[in-house]
């Protein structure tokens, strides 16, 4: 039984590995705090997984363990440099067709939305995973209006951090 | 700002692991790892508190030597056994308090209703820590207590095989003086330290969730 349970995780965290990976990406610098932190967000996963029901699916229940890990328990190991080049892991930019101008816009957004603080980032996370305000709220315990508050000053601080 | 945000939001869909993709047998050796969660720490270190003074009654001296005969000789003993029991009645309660508040922590629930509860069970530690560093410092003004009303406390202490009679009372009484002062110093000096240490260590491994706690409940105010 267990190791059906086992192999019933992991197989579903596999195919959706991409999800833990973003949070990852998100919130470390580097390699060595992306693969720590996937870890615990791993053990995190496994350790809730037998009360996890199947009534929702599994992508869904992640997103909240996963943010929880990153924003709440998460705490790094070992005292990491901050270095210059904190980007060795970063988003790969995947414009269609090659457009210079398109790509320099979105480096500079995912530079921008690197800048913003854990709970900022958690909602700009949601938001861009095409999650509605109902499901924010949920997730990070605040109201719906919050959230959508919270969502506009988060716009505007990336403004800000653009054209300063 | 809004068009970027969308245009992020289409890349982002489209975003592909940038990582190394994890193969099946990375993510099941990764499942019986140890964790290193904050709430991990906080127990750990709770564990800690509660059993290194008790490492204290390991140490022979302590129970056969000459701390028990002193507080004896000092009418300390009584006081010291209806006080250790009071003590450990309190300290099974708060081990009782922090496992129901350790138990409701789940990672499932959501952000801002984990952060409340890790900080719940972080309070009743700190709570922990404040009796056991009263019972502390107690100990201590017990001890000047009882120095003080004990008039024959310098014989007690056996002074290098001198006959007493032979120090002036005035002397006396300066001993007496300067050892309370001595055993206040130090308690307090003790308690501090302490004291500080715990703070610092529980101020540094919650400080971001603290900080994070207080963004999203500055948001519901």
């Amino acid at each position: 039984m267990s190791k059906e349970l086992e192999h019933n995780f992991v197989t579903e965290l596999e195919s959706n590995q991409n999800i833990v990976h973003k949070v990852c990406t998100l919130y470390t610098n580097d390699r060595d705090a992306h693969n720590d932190l996937f870890q615990e967000i791993t053990i995190q996963l496994w350790k809730a997984y037998p009360k996890f029901r199947g009534d929702a699916k599994f992508s869904t229940w992640m997103y909240r363990v996963a943010l929880n890990t990153a924003i709440t328990l998460y705490r790094k190991s070992k005292k990491r440099v901050k270095t210059l080049h904190d980007d060795t892991i970063f988003f790969k930019i995947k414009a269609d067709e090659y457009d210079p101008t398109e790509e320099e816009q979105l480096t500079l957004m995912y530079k921008a939305v690197k800048q913003l603080n854990d709970i900022d980032k958690a909602l700009v996370f949601l938001f861009l995973e095409d999650k509605n305000y109902s499901e924010i709220s949920e997730t990070l315990g605040i109201s719906e209006v919050n959230a959508r508050v919270k969502m506009n000053r988060i716009k505007n601080k990336l403004r800000t951090i653009l054209n300063p | 700002m809004m068009d970027e945000l969308e245009l992020l939001k289409k890349d982002w869909q489209k975003q592909d692991v940038v990582h190394p993709k994890l193969s099946y047998n990375d993510i099941h050796g990764m499942l019986w790892k140890k964790s290193f969660s904050i709430v991990k720490w906080i127990f750990l270190i709770s564990l800690i508190e509660l059993i290194v003074p008790h490492f204290i009654y390991l140490f022979p001296s302590v129970w056969q030597g000459d701390g028990n005969v002193l507080y004896k000789n000092l009418g300390l003993a009584n006081p010291l056994l209806v006080l250790s029991v009071i003590y450990y009645v309190v300290v099974l309660y708060f081990i009782f308090q922090f496992y129901q508040r350790y138990k409701e922590i789940s990672v499932l629930d959501n952000a801002r209703s984990l952060m409340a509860k890790i900080i719940r069970t972080r309070k009743t530690v700190k709570n922990y820590i404040f009796f056991s560093l009263t019972m502390f410092l107690m100990m201590f003004m017990a001890v000047v207590f009882y120095i003080y009303i004990n008039d024959d406390f310098i014989n007690t202490l056996e002074l290098s095989g001198k006959d007493i009679s032979e120090i002036s009372k005035e002397k006396l009484e300066n001993i007496k003086f300067l050892s309370m002062l001595i055993v206040a110093a130090a308690g307090v000096a003790m308690t501090l330290l302490i004291g500080f240490i715990y703070f610092l260590l529980y101020g540094l491994l919650l400080k971001r969730l603290n900080r994070n706690y207080q963004e999203l409940k500055r948001l519901e105010v």
